[in-house]
């Protein structure tokens, strides 16, 4: 079955059969992969549950075309550098920049931005960033990786996921350069595909994205931008896996074989996965160069590997669909409410959540 | 012989002249028309009901599915433990306080309105008015999502140009039902057409002696109009209660299932897809379904029940 993910395999732990006797059975080379990406398949107690196929890193997309039309400089081109400004200052590339960013980039029906004083944030027509189809695990990720769960299976409040929350909360109902749900769903963002509206000039997302990017070529990819200079690029992957019942573990591991090595490029193509073989990237990157021919700067979703979350965002829970059910009435609510005590409704969730743990304790 | 002996032979008379080869015959065909449909009910209807009656009886969960264990009655203690339980019903009916009320009077009014010899347009207003009954729920919630946006709708935009501030319809805990019943009203057509048929069939001369007798006109409507066609307003009734058990689409669609604003669009059907499709768990699932059963059933029972205090039968067959 797959390409799956981490999110997508995660209410079914425990179902997937060990391929680690296939493969040796096999003679399969594991070292075409990455080692570090084929032990990201290897869970304790369970074994080797997949082979690495494809990847998709995060980055900042960003529409230059907005940012000429503000007279702002584009974001930056590799991790590690710093921005830019309009005056020439260099800045640190990092969550505050990138909010001060977005308050320019988001303007009015009468063209004043959310820095100016006339601004009216009941007629928004351009939005400065959007968290594009993420969920707050994930989105949490950019103030550093964090888990809402300990190593005892209770529920925690990480820091991160606190002070992400706040931020993301008050881009959203303070400074207004984050579209709230309502807006998201409107036809003025592409009933919530927001960047490919081309009304919001910045999106945290993955390498899917070019899936549904759209029409458009006035767009690039920049880093993830720093929280304590710490830059925190979160990552998917996915892959095939056999399930345990399979009574044809031999032939089911032919085609998993296939489905990664030869058919991969392919697939991938259609996935928008970045191959997780080195050796394949460089075809896969020309074939998105001839999609998008503007020159987009893939280097940055390539580098954004070395920055990945780990742990990674989508981490195993118990009573996983239920507890993510919650996590997900939880991003409902602070993004179509305002005036929410955020904090207060950050300890109910995770008051729920020890609920739902224990549950299957 | 007495009467029952004639009655017992007469009978008999009757039921060998029924019992030939040729009404065989006849019955063994019209079982064989029947039949696709007999095994379309036994096996999309009927084994789906058992399996799920035996499912309720288990912890079966697809995420676990090598696991299932005969529990006994075990779900159904945890239904009565189960606040979503309990916020689900109490969204299910806050909603149809208002919904119910709605989708029996509005067709009536409609209806009276439609039949109306003062009406110009009659038949462009009754085609107009059942014309979105046609359209697919599913179609109609995404036009209604755009139409009830905050943002962009163009019911706000109607609104802010009248001068009034425009409602969070489908985030705010206070709007979030107008918003459906707005969303449900569109389709009302259908039962309208029922009841403005049934309203066509009340005899004239009824309204006519009652005009010689000094009746207004809503006098007539009172005591003529709405005795006689209270049969449809029953089957209406009826239709609608059990529509409002199952109403799940609408919600699901504009809400995302999530129950938001504040579990007011947890209806109880949403918690029964989230248990048995989101969360997998299907024995428990199932006994939610059963128990949404056994609701409906006795709502129904007990509207059969009163129905003879209220509703009017010209023939006398009740």
């Amino acid at each position: 079955m797959g390409p799956v993910g981490s999110d997508g395999s995660n209410g079914f732990a425990g179902n997937y059969l060990d391929i680690q006797p296939l493969v040796d059975a096999a003679g399969y080379d594991l070292s075409q992969f990455p080692e570090s990406a084929v032990n990201a398949y290897r869970l304790e107690g369970q074994g080797l549950l997949g082979l690495p196929f494809a990847t998709f890193p995060t980055s900042i997309y960003f529409r230059r075309s907005l940012f000429d039309e503000a007279g702002l400089p584009y974001p930056p081109s590799a991790y590690g550098e710093p921005y830019i400004d309009f005056e020439g200052n260099e800045k640190e590339w990092n969550m505050e920049t990138l909010r001060e960013l977005a308050t320019m980039l988001t303007v009015d029906t009468d063209g004043a931005d959310a820095t100016q004083d006339d601004f009216n944030p009941e007629s928004i027509a351009q939005w400065g960033f959007v968290s594009q189809w993420n969920e707050p695990r994930g989105e949490s990720t950019l103030f550093g990786s964090n888990i809402l769960v300990d190593a005892d299976g209770n529920a925690q409040l990480p820091t991160e996921f606190q002070e992400a929350m706040n931020w993301f909360y008050n881009g959203i109902w303070v400074d207004r350069f984050i579209p709230n749900a309502a807006q998201s769903g409107s036809d003025l963002l592409a009933a919530g595909n927001a960047f490919s509206s081309g009304a919001v000039a910045m999106a945290h997302t993955h390498l899917w994205y070019t899936c549904c990017i759209g029409e458009g070529s006035d767009w690039d990819i920049a880093p993830v931008p720093v929280y304590n200079g710490v830059a925190t690029a979160k990552l998917h992957g996915d892959t095939f896996r056999i399930m345990s019942t399979t009574r044809y573990p031999a032939e089911a591991f032919e085609v998993l074989s296939y489905l990664v090595g030869e058919a991969s490029p392919t697939l991938l193509q259609v996935y928008g996965g970045m191959p997780a073989r080195e050796a394949d990237q460089e075809s896969f990157f020309a074939a998105l160069d001839e999609r998008f021919p503007q020159g987009v700067n893939w280097q940055v979703a390539v580098d954004g590997l070395a920055y990945s979350d780990s742990p990674n965002h989508e981490y195993p829970m118990p009573n996983y669909l239920k507890a993510k059910d919650r996590i997900g009435a939880f991003q409902t609510l602070y993004t179509g409410t305002p005036d929410l005590d955020i904090n207060a409704t950050m300890e109910e969730l995770v008051a729920d959540l020890q609920l739902i743990f224990d549950e299957v304790k | 012989m007495t009467i029952f002996n004639e009655l017992q032979s007469a009978t008999k008379q009757k039921n060998d002249a029924l019992d030939t080869p040729m009404t065989r015959r006849k019955a063994l065909w019209g079982l064989l028309f029947i039949s696709p449909w007999i095994a379309g009910f036994l096996v999309f209807t009927i084994f789906p009901m058992i399996a799920s009656f035996i499912f309720s009886l288990t912890n079966f969960n697809l995420t676990k599915p090598n696991d299932i264990q005969f529990i006994g009655l075990k779900n159904y203690e945890h239904l009565f433990q189960d606040p979503s339980v309990g916020i689900s019903l109490g969204a299910t009916l806050r909603f149809g306080a208002i919904a119910l009320p709605l989708s029996i009077m509005l067709p009536v009014l409609l209806a009276a309105l439609l039949n109306s010899p003062l009406l110009v347009g009659r038949r462009l207003f009754r085609t107009a008015f059942y014309l979105p009954y046609m359209v697919p729920v599913v179609s109609a919630a995404y036009i209604w999502s755009g139409v009830l946006n905050t943002e962009t709708g163009w019911l706000n935009r109607f609104l802010v140009q009248l001068g009034i501030s425009a409602p969070n319809w489908l985030y705010s805990v206070d709007w979030i039902y107008p918003a459906l019943n707005i969303v449900g009203l569109w389709g009302i057509g259908n039962a309208m057409l029922i009841t403005l048929s049934s309203m066509q069939g009340v005899p004239t001369e009824l309204y006519e002696a009652a005009k010689v007798d000094g009746a207004n006109a809503i006098q007539s409507f009172r005591k003529i109009t709405l005795p006689l066609i209270s049969p449809v307003i029953f089957y209406n009734l009826v239709l609608s209660v059990i529509g409002l058990f199952r109403y799940f689409e609408i919600p699901f669609i504009l809400k995302e299932g999530s129950g938001d604003p504040g579990n007011s669009t947890l209806f109880y059907n949403i918690h029964l897809y989230k248990t048995a499709f989101t969360f997998q768990n299907m024995g428990y699932g199932s006994t939610l379904a059963w128990f949404l059963f056994a609701i409906a059933f006795s709502v129904t029972l007990f509207l059969f029940w009163s129905a003879k205090y209220w509703v009017y039968y010209p023939t006398g067959d009740n």
